[in-house]
């Protein structure tokens, strides 16, 4: 039985204990912003020092095509996003394996289990705040860091010669930038579904040291796989349950710098959830929580 | 009377280790029951599967309920306090009235605030900011407020200073207490609390030693300290404990008539930790006792 009152209270504490997960991306979007307010200089013929994110070199922005010049910009800004993103992964790595851990390790669990609240309610609590909050924490975030980035932008450059490209500020571009971020983060949280539940499973079960027994059962495999089989499949299923979203996903690599249509981009990331992988690893991931639970039921350090 | 805990065979092996070994319980609503017993006595595994912390053989029923397949309707209905430790350090005091107002459907906000008003802590304060006793009060404001049928408490006060402590038991007769409620308490100081138990367990090397309320305590049991002359014919009367004291010699007897031990020297009841010493002390005559018990 769960209670989705109970639940979203626990999500709460969650942020209460792990402030990180909105501090970090708040500090991120300052360094990106004070970076784009100083680094750089405008030129009057539009090039060397002016540089917008690393991917808008400003000529591909001077040109008369609308679309193209929001197909550079698109891309210009989805790069804050990004940045934002790779930093959440590597947060969210550390949260989970720590969040079922801590509560043990400063003996909070036999607070937490003085109260009415199941396994269940506790282990749900935690997953959504990793794969559901924290992710809409960072692209909330983000969201803004972009209007603020074209502001700066504005108040840098629009009196100067690429003023006029710079500055063609389209919500409509900045509403699909949002879409194609909420729905590549959907994607990806799927498809890392099972490696999430895996870190929770090393977290409720690990004293201490969660890091080394999250990596160093796999890489052990790695290596006698490789010492005396002298094969290497297990590294091979990493690679695919690593990378293989992005190879679904599937971009073409020697695209303009304008990027795909919105259209286009949600065709791609939508593979990931046609493909049986991705739900035989949500499978997986469900198996994971129900022993995560299961674990969490009787387990006392004390 | 309703039976709040009740446990027949009552079982809990670590690996090779008897933690408990067929223990039988019964408490009643509206009693305080001391769990007393050394370090690994086992009381600490008893009010793990009382909360159902941990597996167990035999049967247990706490509120009716099997603590292993029912805790979750269970600790509506049942808190505990495990030590002065946990509450998380980084829990704001005004957090945790947000934290356990949502999720206890039987907490009282407005009861744990004229608590905390009474004391020195501030809602805004962190429990990491908080002395060890103003943690046990906060601890206890939050556990004051919850209507709960069983409130278990293992060491609540350790590590904490006379005037704490004393205060902590004050709070919990006067602003918790009442006759629809029951505690379950484990201590080291058993002289701190056994003025307001109700019935004292004593569990050694997983058995129960003795389960009896206070009140029989006194007809049971009598402490004699015999007139010089008379120790050889108080000791045909068969003491379950013996020990000297200044130069004197102090017996403790069970079942025996006060009266009629009067006529040997000086009678009194024993208190509670006078018997936990006899009990549990190790004595040869202790083989004697396990049976009365």
């Amino acid at each position: 039985m769960i209670h989705p009152n109970k639940v979203l209270m626990l999500i709460r504490r969650e942020v209460w204990e792990n402030r990180s997960l909105w501090i970090t991306p708040l500090v991120i979007s300052g360094v990106l912003l004070v970076s784009a307010a100083f680094s750089g200089s405008p030129v009057a013929d539009g090039h060397g020092g002016l540089h917008i994110g690393p991917s808008m070199p400003p000529e591909a922005l001077m040109t008369p095509d609308v679309a193209k010049r929001d197909g550079v910009y698109a891309g210009a800004i989805s790069v804050l996003t990004l940045v934002q993103l790779v930093v959440l992964g590597i947060v969210v790595f550390f949260y989970l394996l720590d969040s079922l851990l801590q509560e043990r390790k400063d003996r909070s669990i036999l607070f937490w289990k003085s109260l009415p609240i199941s396994d269940s309610e506790v282990v749900l609590s935690k997953t959504l705040t990793a794969l559901v909050l924290a992710p809409l924490i960072v692209l909330a975030v983000s969201s803004v860091t972009q209007i603020l980035f074209g502001s700066i932008m504005w108040l840098r450059f629009h009196s100067t010669v690429v003023g006029a490209w710079v500055t063609a500020w389209n919500p409509l571009m900045w509403l699909k930038v949002q879409v194609g971020s909420l729905a590549l983060v959907l994607a990806v949280v799927v498809w890392y579904l099972p490696l999430a539940g895996y870190l929770l499973l090393v977290s409720v079960w690990a004293r201490k040291n969660a890091f080394l027994w999250a990596v160093l059962p796999p890489a052990a495999v790695l290596l006698i796989e490789a010492l005396i089989l002298q094969s290497h499949n297990f590294g091979d299923f990493l690679g695919r349950r690593f990378a293989g979203v992005f190879m679904l996903m599937d971009f073409p690599k020697d695209e303009g710098p304008e990027g795909p249509a919105l259209s286009e981009f949600l065709g791609h990331v939508g593979r990931v959830f046609t493909h049986y992988e991705t739900w035989l690893g949500v499978l997986v991931a469900i198996a994971f929580m129900v022993a995560v639970i299961r674990v969490r039921r009787y387990r006392d350090d004390s | 009377m309703t039976t709040i805990i009740e446990a027949r065979g009552l079982t809990k092996n670590y690996g090779d280790t008897a933690a408990l070994r067929g223990i039988d319980l019964n408490v009643q609503a509206g009693r305080i029951v001391g769990l007393i017993g050394p370090n690994g006595s086992g009381k600490t595994t008893a009010i793990k599967s009382i909360l159902g912390l941990t597996g167990f053989d035999g049967e247990l029923k706490v509120l009716g309920k099997d603590p292993r397949t029912e805790r979750n309707e269970l600790m509506n209905e049942v808190c505990f306090i495990a030590d002065v430790a946990v509450l998380p350090r980084w829990l704001k005091v005004s957090q945790a009235l947000n934290l356990v107002g949502g999720i206890h459907p039987r907490f009282d906000r407005k009861r744990a605030e004229d608590f905390l008003a009474r004391t020195d802590i501030r809602l805004d304060r962190s429990v990491r900011q908080l002395s060890k006793g103003m943690v046990t009060q906060l601890h206890l404001a939050l556990i004051l407020a919850i209507d709960a049928r069983l409130l278990v408490l293992d060491e609540p006060t350790l590590g904490l200073d006379l005037l704490f402590r004393r205060s902590f038991y004050d709070n919990l007769l006067n602003d918790y207490f009442d006759k629809e409620r029951t505690i379950l308490v484990t201590t080291h100081q058993v002289e701190e609390i056994e003025n307001i138990l109700t019935d004292v367990i004593f569990l050694q090397h997983g058995q129960v030693k003795l389960d009896a309320a206070m009140e029989t305590l006194g007809e049971r049991f009598t402490q004699l300290v015999p007139s010089p002359g008379n120790i050889e014919a108080a000791r045909a009367l068969k003491p379950f404990y013996e020990r000297e004291v200044f130069g004197r010699v102090a017996m403790l007897f069970d079942g025996r008539d006060g009266a009629e031990l009067a006529r040997f020297g000086e009678t009194r009841a024993p208190s509670v930790a006078d018997l936990f010493v006899a009990i549990m002390g190790g004595s040869p005559a202790v083989a004697g006792a396990k049976e009365a018990a």
